[in-house]
């Protein structure tokens, strides 16, 4: 429901007599600002979203950002090459595995290594894992700021053996900093693949639980569908990616359209899908088609987990780097696809030690700024379905 | 189309400000200390006439570059004079990237905001003002995006100096 | 109860009630949800299903600091959100706790160095009881801090004069 309203600066009424005895009183109050945030427990972070609220209706809203900002960008200038790889953990810190190999990538397109086999599935089947790990903290999460708290239960169960699983590999539950430059910090201990097949097993079932219970659940439905409708020229025009623009009809997923590591390779086996929404609850591109496409992306990403099992090879698992790394003179952009988004590195460098620029485009960065735009004309309670929908990481949009 | 192809195209279709191109090559063996340059090859832009490079690459039949993917600023050293501005650029419908790059002068960077052309350069024009102290003129909203408002000084810059303390918080 | 603070010698019957109060206390410690970064999703994870943050009493995580006892700070604090955490601290109503969870809220963390708008320690903002270290802390780590706060409690004297240090 829309409707034009200007705010007023100070209250006006407007009287009409209608009858005997009878009078309208049309009062304007002036516009309510409310401080969403940040410390709010819907922001999904530190995030503050200034709105200005007539009545109940939104009329404006403006996202104020860097409460969370950790300089990361200034760190990448002043450590070494390797060093830097703990802080890509940190910034989508829901899929460390995704960011480490988003960074690992663009100086390797600089140094031209040549990756072995081994490393680059295992860093697939690690990459997917953490997509399904973030996406299920995405839907649990989005379920909460709603007001189902069970599914955030649910969510959090498998994500457990999702985080024992990586536990297992490199040590650790939530910042893993394992998928290095060159290949991976060691070699998968004996018996993991095994258990990674074990939870692709379960975690089918469980899967169709999270659709029963909240996707498809009529109250969820009735509380996501039809708002929040980001068109298809907006969507290109404020540079979305990820789920927000297969959210709203767009088939693009740079895991097949500029594949990278051997992506190409599982989609020509046809392995698994791109799932595009197609409007079934409601307008195409509102917040229930792009909570749908998260959860059917995770079913995506076992399927190309099974095939990377399927094709294991033996191997070594990294290239033979030196310890301090000194990159060749050059630039490079490498784009990869994050659970939110296209995430890229831009590197920078000058022949030394330490690089001169590290850029990273964080696609929640991107994502943050087409809310000015659909919040207004929402109801307050809409307008934390929407928040919740772009699905951001502030580590990621403050850097 | 890979990158030869898309500055064929730019320069049969005269895109304003095109200067030229950088691309990677091999160190070349007759010149001593000759590094060299590896990765991506960019497009060099005159950054007065960025907006109309931009049109361009977005309207153009052949280009069609929906969406601006990143809008960035480096300093590359200390001593040097210029400011670089990069510009990523995304096509969705023919699957092709483009790298731009823009050199300002360190001393009074200013140049028109590419807004108008890309609404995803809002944000990352505020940030790189911040950041870098570059002045995008035309920005609707020029404001500090990550930083707070009353914070001194441009952080990216080679030549910044740490704050000791801010509002009576240390910061050693 | 606060004109009854600290006012009457030691004796059995003030051991007791004070026994009693700071059984009530540490039994349901009502953290608010303040979490800032990485750290936020293991104290996500804490107060979900596996590590079972309620059979501590603490698992009604309050929104609103006017209704909150314990401020878990978890992630980075930097110069924009320090005014914030500030004013929350100001709004909780005593007896109030903050446990310092992760590393960037102990001591600013992997930013330190380099970190031109990072914190270096929440301690510099609000006064501190619990540091766990841990970048992030695992979840056993964050009810180990729980628990130690919990035994800070037991320890303190509500209406018992404070022994005096001679």
């Amino acid at each position: 429901m829309t409707r034009e309203t200007q705010s007023t600066p100070a209250a006006s009424t407007r009287v009409q007599r209608l009858g005997a005895g009878e009078l309208s009183v049309d009062i304007r109050t002036p516009d309510l600002e409310v401080n969403f945030g940040p410390q709010h427990p819907a922001t999904h972070g530190v995030m503050r979203i200034l709105m200005r609220a007539d009545g109940e209706l939104v009329t404006g809203a403006q996202p104020h950002l860097g409460y969370l900002h950790r300089c990361a960008e200034k760190i990448g200038e002043n450590v070494e090459w390797l060093q830097y790889l703990p802080y890509t953990d940190r910034y989508d810190y829901l899929a460390s595995m995704n960011n480490n190999l988003g960074y690992s990538l663009a100086v390797e397109a600089l140094l031209g290594v040549e990756i072995p086999r081994r490393a680059t599935l295992i860093r697939i089947i690690c990459a997917e894992l953490n997509r399904i790990g973030s996406h299920l903290v995405a839907f649990g999460t989005y379920g909460l700021d709603i007001g189902a708290f069970t599914p955030f239960l649910y969510t959090f169960r498998e994500r457990e053996w999702m985080m024992a699983l990586f536990e297992k590999i490199c040590g650790a539950r939530l910042t893993y900093s394992y998928i290095r430059i060159g290949g991976l910090f060691n070699d998968a201990p004996p018996g993991w693949f095994e258990e990674v097949s074990r939870f692709c097993d379960v975690f089918e079932q469980k899967w169709q639980e999270y659709v029963d219970l909240l996707l498809v659940n009529q109250i969820y439905v009735k509380r996501t569908a039809n708002i929040g409708i980001i068109s298809r020229e907006m969507a290109l025009d404020f540079g979305l990616t990820g789920p927000m623009v297969r959210g709203s009809g767009i088939d693009w997923d740079l895991r097949r359209d500029m594949p990278y590591m051997c992506y190409d390779e599982i989609w020509r086996a046809g392995a698994f899908k791109i799932p595009v929404a197609r409007g079934e609850m409601g307008a195409l591109g509102d917040c229930w088609d792009r909570s749908w496409v998260r959860v059917m992306e995770m079913i995506e990403s076992i399927k190309i987990v099974r095939w990377c099992l399927d094709n294991m090879v033996e191997g070594p698992v990294i290239a033979d780097i030196p310890k301090t790394l000194k990159v060749p003179l050059g630039e490079a952009y490498v784009g990869i696809e994050n659970p939110r988004g296209e995430l890229g590195h831009y590197v920078v460098s000058d022949g030394g030690k330490v690089s001169i620029r590290t850029r990273v485009r964080g696609p929640s960065f991107c994502n943050l700024a087409v809310l000015e735009d659909i919040l207004p004309g929402s109801l307050v309670g809409d307008a934390i379905a929407i928040i919740g929908s772009t699905d951001i990481v502030v580590g990621e949009t403050d850097r | 189309m890979d990158f030869q192809a898309i500055h064929d195209r730019l320069r049969a279709v005269a895109a304003p400000g095109l200067v030229g191109a950088d691309l990677p090559r091999k160190p070349d063996p007759k010149v001593k200390k000759d590094k060299g340059r590896a990765g991506d090859p960019f497009v060099i832009v005159e950054a007065q006439r960025l907006v109309e490079f931009l049109e361009v690459c977005r309207d153009d039949d052949r280009l069609k570059f929906e969406q601006l993917v990143d809008l960035s600023a480096t300093d590359p050293a200390k001593d040097d004079a210029q400011l670089w501005i990069n510009v990523q650029l995304l096509s969705l419908k023919f699957r092709h990237r483009l790298a731009i790059k823009c050199l300002l002068p360190k001393a009074a960077p200013s140049m028109p905001s590419t807004v108008p052309v890309y609404r995803a350069s809002q944000w990352h024009e505020r940030e790189c003002a911040e950041m870098f102290g570059i002045t995008f003129v035309g920005h609707p909203d020029p404001r500090n995006i990550l930083l707070p408002d009353d914070w001194v000084g441009s952080p990216l810059r080679k030549d910044y100096e740490f704050p000791k303390e801010y509002h009576g918080i240390s910061c050693e | 109860m606060l004109s009854l603070e600290n006012q009457f010698e030691e004796n059995v019957l003030t051991t007791k009630v004070d026994w009693l109060i700071n059984w009530a206390r540490l039994s349901s410690i009502w953290p608010m949800t303040f979490g800032l970064a990485c750290c936020a999703i293991e104290m996500m994870a804490v107060g979900a299903a596996h590590h079972d943050l309620d059979r501590f009493g603490a698992g009604a995580f309050r929104a609103s600091p006017r209704q909150a006892d314990l401020m878990i700070v978890a992630g980075t604090v930097n110069f924009k959100m320090a005014e914030r955490v500030k004013r929350l601290y100001d709004q909780m109503p005593s007896p109030k706790y903050v446990i310092a969870m992760g590393a960037c809220a102990t001591g600013g963390g992997p930013y330190y160095k380099y970190g031109y708008t990072v914190v270096k320690g929440v301690d510099r903002v609000v006064p501190v009881d619990v540091y766990i270290a841990g970048c992030p802390p695992r979840p056993e780590a964050l009810l180990e801090g729980l628990m130690k706060l919990q035994e800070k409690i037991r320890n303190s004297s509500v209406i018992r004069k404070p022994a005096r240090t001679a």
